[in-house]
């Protein structure tokens, strides 16, 4: 091999230079076993048999300039060297990244084009420390970045990036109310109950509220809600009652069953109330309107915890030839279904001096028949 | 060259001066790898070419830095963490090389399932999971799907594999820390991951003999409690370390004539090059008819760490034992256990010189946990005068109490090594 490439031998250095041509133009001869620490230039002595002479010199990819090529030279000068301590070469590693990012973005294309990877990997760590920690505008300003993205580009939730205080505000309020109302459960709570199970209640909820005819879509449909807010909340029924309550009050659904949609903008509803993240929800429902329903809420989840036994007691005696379904005094409790004549006989009585709350869920029941 | 001209389009002056953006996609990646997720993701704001730039990095790495929500509301920051989680993994495009998920609020487990599911079918090759909170983790099945694996780390996790596994063909380093798996389980994962170098299992349960079946095996390191261990076919372990939390049961300790288990160790450990003995292994060492020496030195044996009771007689058989078999030991630390129970004392076991030059290499020892014993002095001496190329001896006492009668008797000590420092630490 080293035949090949015997170029100008001076005797008194005993090396042997190649030569090597930049995508200029220009040339230059190298010590052959500082080039050969590149790989590129390697497979380009070994396999082709380039370099020996001028006229067949090795000619580097565009991306290496004559500055660049030097600085490369440099590391490699150093690094083929095998007596330097691990120590060492670190510390000549972190002299030699001293830069400007311009040069540093450079020399590693340079470094990448001629497959040096352990200068391609110190480049970019450098490049990474350099961009790490910074916010956007000083990145631009660093690397001279275009700043072309329109507003509405940079609004796209990606990653929380938007911020609105408003949301937040409001996001905070609602998880003060829901924990408030956490607690309230907890003191009625006996028993915790498994995350099946409320499930179920709801399964059961809805499909007593929409009769028997419509089964698959909506408990599906929340169900992937209740899978949401597993994590966050235990208790389920009084507040799922309390959402299909508030439902019917913000958006005067007069028919809970039929379109799809309307459980869409449900799921809206319901997504923009646990959903805690900033920015990343659609929020159409004027923060009065919330505000509004967040008192019918308390209202209506006071008087549900308090009252529940008693008040469907009520209910279900004034009905004629109805079973009396148990429910279990906690604010956790399954509701069972209730047959189709136990609704209707409850539509004849029903008392006056009845809380607000009470009428809607009454409402409710009446809808799905 | 242009840029000779006034700047009449702002923007053409910078594509020149923009070096960064036109590095080639994997440099950039490569880049990118190496900041926060945060961060990385953050570039796709900077300017119109890195919008999606960073959604091809083939590292993700989920930790405690990636959800920067000063709230003490854990179900927040866990819900935040899920976002971010689900985000990144939707928006990701490209195969995922390496992912780490380790924050210390995880804890939903639908989530994790989805999300390795969402791994397994991208031939992952590196993969970090680490469960702070809460039981063990049961691993999905789909993360048994990643034929491509070579590194697996898991914490607090249980493994149950289904019966269609066939083993990580390409698993090299396995690591795995607080986690549950039965017996056959363990046998059979050793077994079906013929590439495996490193093995690192700590604080197991479910099962208790480790038997090792791996023929490139380097690197093994164990701690938990256990019954025994053996190896097999394991010709290249060249680093061991092995820590029996508990101590071994009376029963074994006392049968007489039956095999030594020091022996049994060692027969297939013959390029082993460094030994930790922590904990009470060493008393499972010593159980059995512990012979002399070895019938085949530890030729490649340099370094030895081992964790003793200086007064237990059996535990120095075994000590004797080994140091006689490794004649090219260069260093050497031993860390008295604070014992619980002292079964007499031990005198007179070091003392005597028909052993001499039986350290040839031995340059550095340390010393560790002592209280001035007789037998720990006795071996102190014994070490030091025949030793001939020592260099440094490092004695920790575990107290102040009795530390100047221990430098007394240190001083006295003869020495083979002209060159011998005794260094006496604080403790």
């Amino acid at each position: 091999m080293s035949e090949l490439n015997m170029a100008v031998i001076k005797p008194e250095m005993m090396k042997s230079y190649i030569w090597i041509e930049t995508a200029d133009g220009s040339l230059q001869q190298v010590e052959q076993e500082v080039a050969m620490f590149c790989p590129l230039i390697c497979h380009e002595v070994i396999q082709k048999g380039m370099g020996s002479s001028k006229n067949h010199a090795i000619s580097l990819p565009q991306r290496v300039n004559p500055a660049m090529l030097s600085l490369m030279l440099d590391y490699c000068r150093f690094h083929q060297v095998p007596g330097h301590s691990n120590k060492e070469r670190k510390s000549f590693d972190e002299k030699f990244i001293r830069m400007d990012t311009k040069r540093l973005c450079e020399l590693t294309s340079a470094a990448d084009s001629l497959q040096l990877k352990p200068l391609v990997d110190l480049t970019s760590r450098a490049l990474a420390r350099i961009i790490e920690g910074k916010t956007p505008e000083e990145i631009r300003e660093i690397f001279h970045l275009p700043d072309d993205l329109t507003e509405e580009e940079k609004l796209e939730p990606l990653k929380n990036i938007t911020d609105d205080p408003r949301i937040r505000l409001l996001n905070r309020l609602y998880a003060k109310k829901r924990k408030e109302l956490k607690e309230r459960e907890r003191i009625k709570n006996v028993e915790a109950e498994e995350e099946r199970v409320d499930d179920r209640s709801v399964d059961d909820l809805l499909s007593f509220i929409n009769g028997e005819d419509s089964k698959g879509i909506k408990p599906s449909k929340n169900k992937k809600k209740n899978r949401r807010k597993k994590d966050q909340q235990k208790n389920t029924s009084p507040s799922e009652v309390i959402e299909i309550n508030e439902q019917s009050n913000g958006l005067k659904v007069s028919d809970l069953g039929e379109t799809s949609e309307k459980q869409d903008v449900t799921d809206e509803m319901f997504a923009s109330k646990p959903e805690f993240d900033d920015g990343d929800v659609d929020d159409e429902i004027d923060p009065a309107l919330k505000e509004k329903i967040d008192r019918e809420v308390e209202d209506f989840a006071r008087r549900l915890n308090s009252d529940w036994p008693e008040r469907m007691q009520e209910i279900l005696s004034f009905g004629q030839d109805m079973k009396v379904q148990h429910h279990s005094s906690n604010g956790n409790g399954t509701i069972k279904k209730y047959s189709d004549n136990q609704i209707r006989s409850r539509n004849n009585y029903y008392p006056s001096n009845w809380p607000y709350g009470w009428n809607n869920f009454d409402r409710m029941l009446m809808q799905s028949v | 060259m242009k840029h000779r001209e006034p700047p009449k389009l702002p923007c053409k002056i910078e594509t020149e001066q923009d070096k960064l953006s036109n590095l080639p996609a994997h440099v950039i990646d490569q880049i990118l790898s190496q900041l926060p997720i945060k961060d990385a993701v953050r570039t796709s704001i900077l300017s119109r070419k890195w919008r999606y730039k960073w959604a091809t990095i083939p590292h993700l790495v989920f930790d405690n830095l990636c959800v920067s929500v000063s709230s003490q509301d854990q179900i927040l920051v866990r819900n935040k963490l899920v976002n971010v989680v689900d985000h990144v993994l939707i928006l990701h495009n490209g195969p995922i090389f390496k992912f780490k998920l380790s924050h210390q609020d995880l804890l939903g487990v639908t989530d994790i399932d989805r999300w390795i599911l969402h791994i397994s079918r991208s031939s992952i090759k590196e993969f970090v999971l680490e469960i702070w909170k809460g039981q063990r983790y049961k691993v999905p099945s789909s993360l048994f799907c990643c034929r491509e694996l070579i590194h697996l780390e898991l914490f607090n996790c249980l493994l149950k594999p289904p019966t269609t596994f066939k083993g990580f063909r390409n698993l090299k380093s396995l690591d795995l820390q607080h986690i549950t798996l039965a017996q056959n389980v363990f046998e059979n994962l050793i077994s079906t991951c013929p590439m495996l170098e490193r093995l690192t299992i700590m604080n197991f349960d479910g099962f208790s003999h480790l038997n090792i079946d791996a023929p490139n095996l380097q690197f093994f390191d164990i701690g938990g409690v256990f019954d025994d261990v053996s190896f097999e076919n394991t010709f290249n372990l060249a680093l061991v370390s092995i820590g029996l939390y508990v101590n071994v049961k009376k029963d074994q300790t006392l049968a007489l004539g039956s095999s030594s288990k020091l022996l049994r160790f060692f027969i297939h450990l013959p390029h082993i090059r460094r030994l930790e003995i922590q904990s009470y292994f060493l008393k499972y060492l010593a159980i059995g008819n512990v012979p002399s020496r070895l019938p085949r030195p530890c030729a490649d044996l340099n370094y030895v760490s081992i964790r003793i009771n200086f007064n237990d007689s059996k535990e120095s058989l075994a000590v004797l034992c080994l140091l006689r078999s490794c004649p090219n030991l260069q260093e050497l630390e031993m860390l008295a256990r604070p014992e619980e129970t002292c079964t007499g004392t031990l005198t007179d076991f070091w003392i005597g010189d028909h052993w001499s030059s039986m350290f040839p290499q031995l340059r550095v020892v340390k010393i560790a946990g002592i209280s001035g014993i007789r037998s720990e002095l006795d071996f102190i001496n014994f070490l030091l005068s025949n030793s001939p190329v020592l260099e440094r001896v490092t004695v920790k006492p575990a107290s102040v109490d009795g530390g100047w009668d221990l430098m007394k008797e240190l001083l006295r000590f003869r020495r083979a090594s002209t060159r011998a420092e005794i260094i006496y630490s604080d403790p």
